[in-house]
């Protein structure tokens, strides 16, 4: 090793060294005072100050720091003491103190560093280069340089530099570093990818919408930052408690040494006056809870929030898109003394220029009879806003068309007029509802489907029955939270049948219906106002609203979409209904921890300052107890890291 | 002209070290607002470059016996 590697060793490993130094010439300082014969007292005097000396030199040059700022810190507390304890003969003391802290600090250092590492690894998922194509050319740049509209080149088993839309080919991207799923995704063209998650099988272009710190993933990374930043209700109360209670210590170990002349005791005071642990405790669990938070996808927006979610007792879950796949498509189609296809041609012809989801899928089934009835694929895509795969076929437009809000739509083609809607829109128009369709439409109502009625020229003609398949997951994720002691209820705006049924399918504790969207914060409040701590579940987008009234407002799927995030307390980046679990639960840890870690605080300094005053406890085990107590509530925190 | 800057400093072992930092790098001439995060170890700077730099700030953080680091 030459001077120069010698030399960043040491700079490296300084603080190790020092702390093993320091304990080296304690220990032999000590044994050394057990060899009889004044030669040897001196000796392990000598070495025992040198343990002190080495130990302390940079707590001390720190403590230096602390009084020109006019901060009373630890380092201060810790040097007064070393210097009292020498000043008094105690050198055995002095020694043990200083090595005690500097191990203790060490290790604290340490285990902080690994806490603040959890969302290094994020980082480090974006690679530093992307092959872009530039004049016809592929080219290396560094991904940060890459403009937006540029396209980027991604091989399988790449990960990708960029956000962007995919342009060409098609691919399995895994995108747990943003969303925390692991099971990749299907990307195709016009799909949207992150920077940071890999390309798993097949060659993609990508055209840039974000790179640098302009990515999905830096955005995130850095609100985790902000809310790891943020400080919770408890931890201001601490702040505030360790504001006093330093100065006062200060003040009673002056006070002690005044009345009992007992200078040991008043230092051992000064040592056990930093409320180490207490003022601790408390940021690691949050630092270590949001941080799994973010490795598994979900955003804890601070510790406020997540002490707030901690004390959940009831969620509302907005039904369509949340406990629903949000993927409506026609379950059938039932013509009176018509023929089948005609009914969904006709509502197809009204509906065609309808943004109305229930439209869309009334057109979809129109364009492809074959699959009407069937799911479509495997992979949960978000649903772009237009279909993208047919163009109008046979499918005439309408010659004019209106909408009645919340209730459906009048049209007319070819000097016909098509009405399709509920039943407030026949009630409405004084169109009569024979039996027979009426009888139709409650038995699908029943199995929690949606029917809308096709009226020709005021006739009754038909009925269609659309379905918005429930994700498989939701059943077992309202019995997981039940078993957690938290109520469920759902809220939707379809009428009473079809939301009982609904209910009753994934097992929910209660039900809202025919709800407007507006109705949603109302009833939010109202379970507020009976005593309830509140989660509201939804997209974040269409129910911002009840979101942000909720104590906790959780959004879904919120990658991507920046309102959501900014909405949402908790927002979970992949569609991902299993995540609510998962947070509410950890939220539910944390809080525990967080009170574990005050409570042990607050034990030990009650113990130590009896100890103390009754003399039992003296500077080096103050010392110890001190610092182990510190390392026990970063241990305890850290273990929400691996939740 | 006014700059802003980050460091990290990933070795803080108490809160109170970090109010230390941060009130001397808030004595460095220049210095406008400073903050300085323990739980994340993410320091904040906002400064006049005519007067300051980031060489300053890392021998302030060093000064004090921490190990500051590009953010």
């Amino acid at each position: 090793m030459d001077t120069k590697s010698v030399k960043q060793y040491y700079r490296q490993h300084r603080k190790a060294i020092i702390v093993a130094l320091s304990g080296l010439f304690y220990a032999g300082g000590w044994s050394i005072g057990y060899v009889p014969g004044p030669a040897f007292d001196t000796a392990s005097t000598a070495i025992l100050i040198l343990a002190a000396v080495v130990g302390g030199y940079d707590i001390a040059k720190t403590a230096y720091h602390e009084v020109k700022s006019r901060t009373l810190g630890v380092k201060t507390l810790v040097t007064l003491a070393a210097i009292g304890a020498i000043g008094i003969g105690s050198y055995w003391e002095a020694a043990a103190v200083v090595f005690l802290f500097a191990l203790g600090s060490y290790l604290e250092g340490r285990t902080m560093r690994k806490t603040r590492n959890a969302l290094e690894e994020l980082l480090e998922m974006t690679p530093d280069t992307a092959t872009v194509r530039r004049d016809g050319e592929q080219k290396e740049v560094p991904a940060r340089e890459v403009e937006e509209g540029e396209i980027v080149i991604v091989k399988p088993g790449e990960k990708i530099p960029v956000d962007g839309d995919v342009v060409d080919g098609e691919s399995a991207v895994n995108q747990a570093p943003v969303t925390g799923e692991s099971a990749p995704v299907h990307k195709a063209d016009g799909d949207e990818v992150y920077a940071g998650t890999i390309n798993q099988e097949g060659a993609i272009e990508i055209r840039t919408t974000g790179s640098g710190t302009d990515t999905t993933l830096q955005r995130i990374i850095q609100r985790v930052e902000e809310a790891q930043e943020a400080q919770s209700p408890t931890e201001s109360l601490i702040d505030r408690f360790a504001k006093y209670y330093t100065p006062a210590i200060i003040v009673l170990s002056i006070g002690a040494y005044a009345v009992t002349q007992n200078a040991i005791l008043s230092l051992t005071l000064l040592v056990i006056g930093c409320p180490g642990a207490l003022v601790i405790g408390p940021p690691v669990s949050i630092v270590s809870a949001i941080g799994n938070a973010a490795r598994n996808g979900v955003l804890m927006k601070g510790g406020e929030h997540l002490e707030q979610a901690g004390k959940i007792d009831l969620i509302a879950f907005d039904k369509t898109g949340t406990l629903t796949k949000g993927e409506t498509a026609v379950a059938d189609v039932e013509g009176f003394d018509t023929d089948d296809d005609e009914v969904l041609d006709l509502a197809a012809i009204a509906e065609m220029k309808s943004e109305h989801h229930l439209g869309d899928a009334i057109l979809n089934a129109a364009r492809n009879r074959q699959t009407a009835a069937t799911d479509g694929g495997t992979t949960v895509d978000q649903a772009d806003d237009e279909s993208p795969a047919t163009e109008t076929q046979s499918l005439p437009e309408p010659d004019d068309f209106d909408v009645v809000a919340g209730k459906g739509v009048v049209a007319h083609h070819d000097g016909r007029e098509i009405v399709v809607g509920n039943r407030a829109l026949l009630d409405e128009r004084g169109i009569d509802l024979p039996d027979d369709v009426a009888e139709y439409v409650r038995e699908r109502e029943e199995r929690g489907e949606t029917a809308i009625h096709v009226v020709l020229n005021g006739t009754v003609v038909g009925a269609i029955a659309l379905h918005d398949e429930l994700r498989e997951a939701a059943p077992g994720v309202i019995q997981e939270l039940q078993d957690a002691d938290i109520e469920t209820v759902m809220l939707t705006g379809d009428n009473e049948r079809v939301a009982a049924a609904v209910a009753d399918e994934i097992g929910i504790d209660d039900y809202r219906a025919e709800l407007l969207p507006e109705d949603k914060q109302d009833v939010v409040t109202e379970y507020q106002a009976d005593g309830h701590v509140v989660a509201m579940t939804g997209d974040g987008i269409n129910d911002a609203p009840a979101l942000a009234t909720a104590d906790v407002g959780i959004a879904m799927g919120a990658a991507g979409t920046d309102t959501a995030i900014e909405t949402a307390d908790i927002a979970l980046m992949a569609d991902d209904l299993e995540r609510i679990p998962y947070a509410v639960k950890l939220s539910k840890a944390t809080r525990w921890n967080v009170l574990e870690n005050v409570g042990l605080a607050l034990v030990v300094v009650t113990v130590l300052l009896g100890g103390v005053l009754t003399s039992y406890v003296t500077l080096a085990l103050g010392m110890l107890v001190h610092e182990a107590s510190v390392l026990a509530v970063i241990g305890n925190g850290m273990r929400l890291l691996r939740y | 002209m006014s700059e802003t800057t980050q460091l990290r400093v990933m070795d803080f072992d108490c809160p109170s070290c970090a109010s230390t930092v941060e009130r001397a790098l808030g004595n460095v001439e220049g210095v406008d607002d400073v903050e300085v995060h323990y739980s994340t170890g993410r320091v904040e700077i906002d400064y006049d470059d005519a007067v300051a730099d980031v060489a300053t700030f890392e021998q302030t953080i060093e000064n004090q016996g921490y190990t500051p680091q590009p953010a």
